[in-house]
């Protein structure tokens, strides 16, 4: 349903959560409000009483103001360090007691309107490894890659600290290889690969289930009982990522998509657009993840992709996926394993 | 900064009018049809010029001689032109000289002022290069300082390497990486306010702790990288002894209160006679504290 979903412009995100951070950066960067806030529609005393809710689009906005004016090239890492678990009231509490990875991870990517409303975290574990990759929930745009940057070092800071040892994650990135590497080393570690298909964190899946020193299972699910309900637990985006991974196999399209959500195919191209992409781009990153998957989990081969997504022969499945990726489907760039 | 200097730019703007007056009152306007238009561009653009000139400078410094000597010298390049520009509007009678006398004196009593001040501005540079000392080497760029510890930045060290290696490629080099253990719990338990003042403090304790042509960076966060020059690699592993000693020795208390914050370091060196990414990468990569004791678990 569209109206479980939020969009850039849901009013969503409580003052005293992410937008106090960021205003606490500025303060400590002795960046005055007034510039940070210009254009945003929203008002230092606003913010600073807790009441004003902000949309997702305005703390992008604010967040790129922040980027801008700090001028600082690890802000994006340094502001994730306290994204998580972050002072997000019953949620955070929750998370912070989480006894193990995979508890955490679970808390993170149901509660991700909270936590992480701009870029969702998801979940995979293939064989003996677990992935955490992180795909755009409002439409970033040319703020993607500081997003990804703070998001990562958010979890890779909360893992490192909730878990009392650094993690060996690997890092992968969707994007080409930036000319200063040294934030990356120091708040993330050495294994950085880029030009890969995915923003994600790769670490061995046993990880997942070795016990924190402060999980405490009791308080865990006594604090995510105290959680009231949200009304649009996930964004549109999100969910719509969720519909058509489910329904690859019978060809997706957008009168399909349009139905699961209970609205006309005109309104959720509408709603797409506003948020910077449209039905065909979307359908091309969940088959592209997909079929990274299955080629290097699941043993497919070309023929078998093309039978899985519903292709005649498997020279049409190439001249596809080269379409969504840019690259040569026997090419796929740094691989997760 | 302009605001300090409010009297000087009222007394120029007052100049200003007063020649205009000068010549309005003494002068007879020449028609537009005699107006040399070359030469009003000329003395007029010289004038405009050495007015910008004399903003930057004014805007970006406190008052003191060298200010003064470099506002004079420009102030009097200014008023000179715009009385030859004047000039060019209106016609004198044969008889006055003043005109002559000050076009004569201003525009050289200006430059001798302006040289007088460049060369003392010479020499403050020179005092102030010394406290920069240790921050910076072989070239300037003042982007890549870091707000925060007032250190250069990754970027810096980079080219410093290479200039290094190309300065005396036979010279051995060295460089030391040094992290503070447990930054981000210090972070977190404190605040990162805190964790910035202990950032700084650090700063300054490394600077003390190395020689004059050495070079400290901020590398990022809370890895700071040190250029040794000159220096072998047993000297250089030394000296990061040192630095690591000198870091666990630094009594610093938070500024909640509080018992002294216990600090402990990482260090690695390396001689930097390889390509500076190639280094910098081999270097963080020994940094990374070793996926520490762990088991897999049994299986049921």
């Amino acid at each position: 349903m569209l109206a479980h979903c939020y969009s850039a412009d849901t009013a969503l995100i409580a003052s005293q959560h992410q937008p106090a951070l960021l205003l606490e950066f500025a303060r400590s960067r002795d960046l005055p409000l007034a510039g940070l806030l210009k254009g945003s529609g929203l008002s230092e005393a606003g913010l600073l009483d807790g009441r004003q809710r902000l949309s997702p689009a305005q703390l992008l906005q604010l967040l790129g103001q922040l980027l801008c004016a700090a001028d600082e090239r690890g802000a994006s890492f340094q502001l994730g360090q306290q994204w998580l678990p972050g002072h997000y009231g019953a949620a955070s509490l929750a998370l912070a007691q989480a006894v193990d990875l995979a508890q955490a991870l679970q808390i993170l990517e149901a509660e991700q309107a909270r936590f992480c409303p701009l870029l969702g975290p998801r979940l995979r574990i293939e064989g003996e490894l677990a992935i955490v990759y992180w795909t755009d929930s409002v439409g970033a745009g040319p703020l993607l890659p500081a997003l990804v940057e703070l998001h990562m070092a958010a979890l890779t800071g909360m893992v490192r600290w909730l878990g009392g040892e650094p993690l060996p994650w690997r890092y992968y990135f969707n994007r080409t290889r930036p000319r200063e590497l040294a934030q990356h080393a120091v708040h993330l570690g050495s294994a950085l690969h880029f030009g890969a298909q995915f923003d994600a964190m790769v670490v061995d899946a046993h990880w997942l289930q070795r016990p924190w020193p402060r999980g405490q299972a009791a308080g865990v699910s006594l604090s995510l009982r105290q959680l009231e309900p949200l009304a649009t637990p996930r964004s549109l985006l999100q969910a719509l990522y969720d519909q058509l991974r489910a329904s690859l196999h019978a060809p997706p399209s957008l009168e399909h998509s349009a139905a699961a959500f209970a609205t006309s195919p005109a309104t959720l191209k509408r709603h797409l657009a506003r948020h910077g992409t449209h039905f065909q781009a979307m359908l091309d990153q969940v088959r592209t993840h997909e079929a990274l998957f299955l080629l290097q989990f699941h043993g497919y081969d070309h023929a078998a992709l093309a039978a899985h997504f519903g292709f005649h022969d498997a020279r049409n499945f190439r001249r596809s996926f080269s379409r969504w990726t840019g690259l040569q489907a026997a090419l796929l760039g740094p691989q997760l394993a | 900064m302009l605001h300090l200097h409010r009297t000087p730019l009222c007394l120029l703007g007052l100049s200003l009018l007063a020649l205009l007056c000068l010549f309005q009152t003494q002068g007879l306007p020449k028609p537009a049809a005699h107006w040399q238009w070359m030469d009003i561009a000329g003395e007029g653009g010289t004038a405009l010029m050495a007015a910008v000139w004399l903003g930057q400078i004014l805007s970006s410094r406190p008052r003191g001689r060298v200010t003064m000597l470099l506002a004079l010298g420009l102030g009097g390049l200014m008023l000179g032109s715009w009385a030859d520009c004047l000039d060019e509007f209106y016609r004198l009678p044969e008889a006055s000289l003043w005109d002559n006398w000050l076009e004569s004196t201003l525009s050289p009593l200006g430059m001798l002022m302006l040289t007088a001040g460049l060369y003392f501005w010479r020499e403050e540079q020179f005092s102030l290069s010394e406290q920069l000392h240790r921050r910076e080497r072989l070239f300037r760029e003042h982007r890549a300082f870091d707000r925060l510890t007032q250190l250069a930045d990754a970027g810096y060290l980079r080219e410093q390497i290479r200039l290094e290696q190309a300065r005396c490629p036979g010279q051995p080099c060295a460089l030391v990486l040094l992290d503070i253990d447990r930054f981000h719990a210090i972070n977190r338990e404190l605040g990162a306010a805190e964790g910035d003042r202990l950032l700084q403090a650090l700063g300054h304790l490394l600077l003390l702790n190395l020689r004059n042509d050495d070079l400290l960076c901020r590398y990022a966060a809370d890895r700071y990288a040190i250029l040794l020059p000159e220096t072998s690699a047993a000297e250089a592993q030394a000296m990061a002894e040192q630095l690591r000693a000198s870091v666990a020795q630094l009594a610093y208390y938070p500024r909640r209160g509080g018992a002294r914050l216990p600090l402990s370091a990482r260090v690695v060196c390396a001689l930097a006679d390889s390509a500076p990414d190639a280094l910098l990468a081999a270097l963080n990569a020994a940094l990374e504290p070793a996926p520490m004791h762990f088991h897999h678990p049994q299986p049921a």
